[in-house]
């Protein structure tokens, strides 16, 4: 899977493409706007990260100019962690936001499960014996029912459009809780737990990984 | 009003040119000059009206005159009109006019004087002056017959007298409007200039950096204390703002170097004292985790004052406050539940209000948050929302200990931390964000005791800004 990071940074690029590359992704780097577009164009890649703030073009006009001709998912790395900037990088056709400083796992997550996005949405989905059924609102374990509650439901849901890949805390508060600031308390955890005892009870496995200190990821279990 | 000496500063000072060159002085002046113009062309109206007048009826005595006699001349022929002639003159014996300021004469044709006061006659015909000796005399000349001439006419003494009368009087009044024009374009600049300078000094004494000065007010209410009032008061703002960003600075400076030091002090402590792998990856986690801990602290600080420049008031709606509560009651349950407290919800439904979710969602979390964690087990936390049809109010109600009700005010200041949780985790901005959205939101926001434990009530208009 090729990326491509458009950067000024020439410290945090040769970490990020290292830290890639040791993911067995290849990053092509290019620090500023003009060139980006122009590789974005040229190039096939899985993922565009780019920075908000590069010399030259800077990363709104360039993912709008690129949205033009092509679906390619990017992300905007940003120190703009304003309340209404995230807003405007969506606006331009990004398709994730994350502030600097990041961890790189964060990073790295983020993308894993922007270049596996399924564009089709579903009514059902499924993750080994784990089934949902999105508009009936109904989840099964091995053919029996589990119920939920609907944050739980929607957390599960969130889980299983990317089984098998980590999700952070901070994508589960974005995505499910539609969440953009740290809370002080352990709500993701909070709701994980109950989550996991209800999807657990009765199973031998279970089908929630923890990710120390980064977040979660669902197994399929069979 | 006396001068100021100009001694104390530039601005105390009053010097007549800068009364002259005064902005009312000139305004005044240009007043004075309209006044003096109007004056002028009354003046000259009154002038001209009362000379008509004059003349007319000096005319009108003359041709009464020459009617006489005409109507000799018509009676009885020449000699009757002379004798007329020298009858209204008097004595035809006497050389010098009876009547000094009546003048009659009539000649025959070879130009012979039959009668008459006047020596030398024109014999012009109409109305027409001559001067006779000092007198000026209006008077007409008229044919009785052919050849014939007949002049009457009276001394205009008089109407010289009433216009140099209706002169002086414009005199003195003109005189007497620059008088008032100049002592009041004077009075008027002094009193501008004081006003104006009062203003001025206290801009000077602001920029020198004396930030408690303030415009004195007259009291008279009149549209110079409304302008002091309104800069005092704006003054009295960015006085506030700079105190509160000097506050924020010190604060920062201050609370930036505990962490920074600790972390100091433990990379330090790891590089002496660790020898395995597990040793530094530890030290290492320890020192992320202090770093993030200062990095959420500026997401804080930036958050808020974002909140407080009011950035974000182009992106208020309608927002469900029912909605953004049951929410956070449900976001919360298991934490509290976790923490083992019960939290309940009782909110009205259909509740809206003009603002920003996101940021009603952070305020309310961050107001539910507190409550769960700075109070011991088993406490009872409630989120109420309700509406009297105006004012919609949502609190958020433990029975925990409380803090003493000397500290509501002060746990809304950044980094303000009551003492029972200074040794808790946090940065105490939370209630600094709480304040900043509810001041956005025109919301008050009121801390009091719910016997037993905190209650923070946040009314909010229904209405605002519809």
């Amino acid at each position: 899977m090729k990326l491509l990071l458009i950067e000024d940074d020439t410290e945090l690029a040769k970490s990020l493409v290292e830290r890639f590359h040791e993911q067995d992704y290849v990053t092509e780097h290019v620090s500023n706007g003009d060139d980006g577009l122009a590789e974005a164009l040229r190039g096939d890649f899985g993922a565009i990260i780019v920075d908000r703030m590069v010399p030259g073009m800077d990363g709104l006009a360039l993912v709008k100019a690129l949205r033009r001709e092509k679906s390619t998912p990017v992300i905007f790395l940003t120190t703009m962690g304003g309340i209404d900037d995230r807003v405007q990088g969506l606006e331009a056709g990004g398709d994730d936001y994350l502030v600097k400083p990041f961890a790189f796992a964060e990073l790295l997550a983020r993308v894993r499960v922007m270049t596996r996005r399924i564009a089709h949405s579903p009514s059902k989905l499924s993750a080994g014996s784990i089934e949902m059924d999105l508009v009936q609102r109904t989840v099964m374990r091995e053919g029996r029912s589990i119920s939920l509650l609907p944050q739980e439901f929607r957390l599960l849901e969130y889980m299983m459009r990317n089984v098998n890949r980590v999700v952070t805390r901070k994508m589960l508060l974005e995505n499910v809780w539609d969440i953009h600031f740290d809370p002080h308390t352990s709500v993701v955890e909070s709701h994980v737990s109950r989550l996991r005892g209800r999807l657990n009870s009765g199973f031998g496995i279970d089908a929630i990984q923890t990710v120390r200190s980064i977040g979660y990821r669902l197994l399929a279990p069979n | 009003m006396p001068f100021k000496p100009c001694a104390v500063s530039d601005t105390d000072c009053l010097r007549p040119t800068r009364i002259l060159k005064s902005d009312v002085f000139r305004f005044a002046a240009l007043f004075a000059f309209l006044f003096l113009a109007f004056t002028g062309i009354l003046l000259g109206t009154v002038l001209w009206i009362v000379q008509e007048t004059q003349r007319a009826a000096l005319m009108s005595a003359n041709d009464a005159d020459i009617a006489t006699v005409a109507n000799g001349f018509l009676d009885e022929g020449i000699p009757e009109a002379v004798e007329v002639v020298k009858q209204r003159l008097g004595s035809p014996a006497l050389s010098r006019p009876l009547r000094p300021d009546f003048y009659m004469a009539i000649e025959n044709e070879q130009g012979q004087q039959l009668a008459g006061n006047l020596p030398q006659l024109p014999r012009t015909i109409g109305i027409f002056t001559t001067r006779f000796g000092q007198s000026v005399i209006l008077g007409r000349g008229v044919e009785v017959t052919k050849g014939v001439y007949l002049f009457v006419g009276r001394d205009t003494a008089q109407l010289t007298a009433t216009r140099a009368r209706i002169l002086r009087a414009f005199f003195w009044v003109v005189l007497g409007a620059i008088v008032i024009a100049v002592v009041g374009g004077l009075f008027l600049g002094v009193r501008f200039m004081r006003r104006i300078d009062a203003i001025a000094a206290t801009c000077k004494g602001i920029i020198a950096g004396r930030w408690d000065e303030r415009i004195p007010l007259l009291g008279r209410e009149d549209e110079w204390d409304r302008l002091a009032g309104a800069i005092n008061e704006m003054l009295n703002r960015i006085s506030a703002l700079l105190e509160n960003l000097r506050q924020v600075s010190s604060d920062v400076a201050h609370d930036l170097r505990t962490p920074l030091t600790r972390m100091r002090n433990r990379l330090e402590e790891a590089r002496a004292k660790s020898t395995s792998i597990s040793e530094y990856s530890a030290a290492v986690d320890t020192a992320i985790d202090d770093t993030d801990q200062l990095l959420a602290m500026f997401s804080a600080l930036l958050r808020i004052s974002q909140v407080e420049a009011g950035a974000r008031l182009s992106s208020f709606s309608l927002v469900s406050l029912t909605d953004v509560l049951e929410n956070i009651y449900q976001m919360y349950q298991p934490v509290a539940e976790d923490y083992q407290h019960s939290l309940i919800s009782n909110c009205q439904k259909d509740i809206s209000i003009r603002g920003d979710a996101e940021l009603l969602t952070q305020m309310f979390s961050n107001l539910v948050e507190n409550a769960i964690r700075h109070t011991p087990e088993h406490t009872r936390i409630q989120i109420v929302l309700k509406s009297d049809g105006k004012l919609v109010t949502a609190s958020i109600i433990d029975d925990g200990p409380g803090i003493g009700s000397s500290e509501h005010e002060k746990v809304l200041r950044r980094f303000y931390r009551v003492s029972s949780s200074r040794s808790a985790a946090g940065h105490g901005l939370g209630l600094a964000l709480v304040a900043a959205i509810a001041q956005l939101h025109h919301a008050k926001l009121t801390l009091s005791n719910a016997n037993p434990g905190l209650r923070v009530d946040t009314t909010l208009r229904s209405d605002w800004q519809r």
